[in-house]
């Protein structure tokens, strides 16, 4: 089966959209723990990836700007999981 | 098996490897900074106010949110389709699809506004507790951005109106898309960490 460019930019739009309403679904969850953390990292993650790859064509560009478009994309999702994990050491190691 | 073709070449390919110009970049990985200071400053007052920080996001509209969200995303897909129109040499296109991506950007500033009023409402403002200084410092500097660069869509489109831009030669056209997925980006790094994480 050949996907179009056309039809692949709708497909990940849609999956776009998927992961946005599981996000504000798990927003609505009463006590949310590590877990809906991790997910709500890969979420950000994914999307950011998309986007850089695939809306704004870095996927086959210039290697320099395409590495630090998607740096930022591991390295957001992983600050969220860390704050979430070791609270209270960053904040000792931050105290002016 | 798939197999993905693409219909067009790149603008990768078609401009040595870098989409848009050096000037767009610089504009971009500044934005991108900025936007990476604010998110810094959100982690260390998140570590220092876990409570706080806790609380912060369950009184904030989630429906207003994702709909912002959506809004976006769907925008940045319209600009998608805008610049793929252009290079099928399909002008009339590309402006119709750019103005869906104002339209967008329209819409996400009323519900933005309505979303600001509602907060009032209920008794959140800037000096709340520094979750919200920092929710109002980040979401406005964002606001501001999807301000500006609805506009420069706006004045891409009267470009195209006038014949400036051919298939071959659209390099302001692939600009401004490559901003307002900057634009798109720190809005979906946003959305989890002020409305769902706690």
């Amino acid at each position: 089966m050949k996907i179009t460019h056309i039809k692949l930019i709708e497909i990940l739009w849609l999956l776009l959209i998927a992961l946005t309403l599981f996000s504000a679904y798990v927003a609505e969850i009463p006590n949310p723990g590590l877990d809906s953390v991790v997910i709500m990292a890969l979420v950000l993650a994914i999307k950011g990836r998309i986007i850089v790859d695939y809306f704004m064509e870095l996927k086959d560009s210039h290697i320099v700007l395409r590495t630090l478009m998607q740096v930022y994309f591991y390295v957001i999702p992983a600050l969220i999981i860390l704050v979430y994990l070791f609270p209270e050491e960053i904040a000792a190691w931050t105290v002016l | 098996m798939t197999t993905i073709v693409l219909a067009s070449p790149t603008l990768a390919t078609r401009s040595a490897k870098i989409p848009g110009n050096m000037a767009i970049w610089a504009a971009i990985l500044s934005e991108m900074s900025e936007f990476a200071i604010m998110f810094i400053v959100y982690f260390l007052a998140k570590v220092h106010n876990p409570e706080i920080f806790k609380e912060g996001p369950t009184k904030l509209s989630t429906l207003a949110g994702t709909s912002n969200t959506i809004i976006m995303l769907t925008s940045s897909f319209f600009v998608v389709r805008a610049v793929i129109a252009m290079r099928e040499n399909s002008p009339e296109k590309s402006v119709r699809w750019l103005w869906g991506a104002v339209l967008c950007g329209v819409l996400y500033l009323i519900i933005k506004y309505f979303e600001y009023e509602w907060n009032t409402s209920q008794g959140i403002s800037t000096e709340t507790n520094i979750f919200y200084a920092v929710y109002y410092y980040v979401t406005f500097n964002h606001f501001l951005h999807v301000g500006w660069g609805s506009a420069a869509i706006i004045w891409v489109i009267y470009r195209l109106n006038t014949g400036i831009y051919t298939q071959e030669e659209h390099e302001g056209l692939i600009n401004i898309a490559l901003y307002w997925h900057m634009i798109d980006l720190a809005w979906i790094t946003i959305f989890p960490l002020l409305y769902v994480i706690r």
